[in-house]
């Protein structure tokens, strides 16, 4: 029984550790909508990833569905989501879109925008729009 | 006789209104007056950095003010004692704040640069760089306020 007590909590840390180890950038899509984050958050930045996946799955259900979009979350304090951090230069919140131009993969940091249209979400949410739809084309 | 009563009840009764009336006029807030006090003497760029934040403050938010602090004191010392930069940390549940909050539509935690010169003011969102990087990259973070401070001070 003892060793049972033991083994559960660590038995869920490695499952925990797993999913978050597993956290891959998606293959090839035609836009990628990244969003960074530390452990301990703030409203603001809870509120910018829960406005962008809503954005996404109101929007752009189709291209979620079939590929053309994805939308993945990294927690920057993860040890194994460094390589991505440091190429999105993401060291806290981070909204940024992927895609490619002229064959050649374009980074667009969109957190500054995020941070100051949040609290007017109309405009967060239609200037976001506006911008994924001219990216998808 | 009645009516030289009348004719000295008025005058004083229209001063007595008149000074009740000035003594009741709202001041202006006190961040009005000191962004008017620079604007009005000084011939040079003022910068004015506001940092709004909640009363419950995440790490991040913090680490911002911290940052902040930092850059105007290890490169602008001495732009700030002559005036020319002015920082203000602002609770945005504080209702004395609201006229502030309500002018920058700081919501939350924010950082803005405005410099004011000639009249006109231009202001910058430092708030997504900040959260970006003052907590694990604080150099990058002070090196773009000290560019940003910089450009206002010597436009």
């Amino acid at each position: 029984m003892k060793k049972f007590l033991i083994v559960l909590p660590v038995f869920l840390l490695s499952l925990v550790l797993f999913a978050q180890v597993n956290q891959k950038p998606a293959a090839n899509p035609k836009l990628k909508v990244y969003y960074f984050h530390l452990t301990n958050r703030c409203p603001t930045c809870i509120k910018i990833e829960a406005t962008t996946k809503k954005v996404l799955e109101e929007n752009f259900k189709a291209q979620l569905d079939n590929g053309t979009i994805v939308f993945q979350s990294f927690n920057v304090d993860v040890p194994a989501n460094k390589a991505i951090c440091e190429k999105y230069q993401a060291y806290g919140a981070t909204l940024a879109l992927t895609y490619n131009k002229d064959n050649k993969e374009k980074i667009e940091d969109l957190t500054n925008f995020a941070f100051a249209k949040i609290h007017t979400e109309a405009a967060f949410v239609n200037e976001l729009k506006i911008k994924i739809n001219s990216l998808i084309k | 006789m009645k009516s030289f009563k009348y004719i000295l009840i008025f005058p004083v009764l229209f001063i007595a209104i008149f000074f009740l009336a000035s003594c009741n006029t709202k001041e202006p807030s006190k961040n009005t007056e000191v962004e008017n006090n620079i604007a009005i003497s000084s011939d040079k760029p003022v910068v004015l950095i506001y940092y709004f934040h909640l009363t419950n403050r995440c790490p991040s938010c913090i680490a911002i003010e911290k940052a902040t602090l930092k850059t105007i004191n290890t490169y602008f010392a001495e732009e700030q004692k002559q005036g020319r930069i002015r920082f203000q940390a602002l609770n945005d549940d504080d209702t004395a704040n609201n006229e502030i909050t309500t002018k920058y539509q700081a919501a939350g935690s924010a950082l803005f640069v405005t410099q004011l010169f000639k009249g006109k003011e231009n202001t910058s969102d430092l708030t997504g760089d900040g959260f970006k990087y003052a907590r694990n990259k604080e150099d990058k973070f002070i090196e773009i306020l000290k560019n940003q401070i910089t450009k206002y001070l010597n436009f």
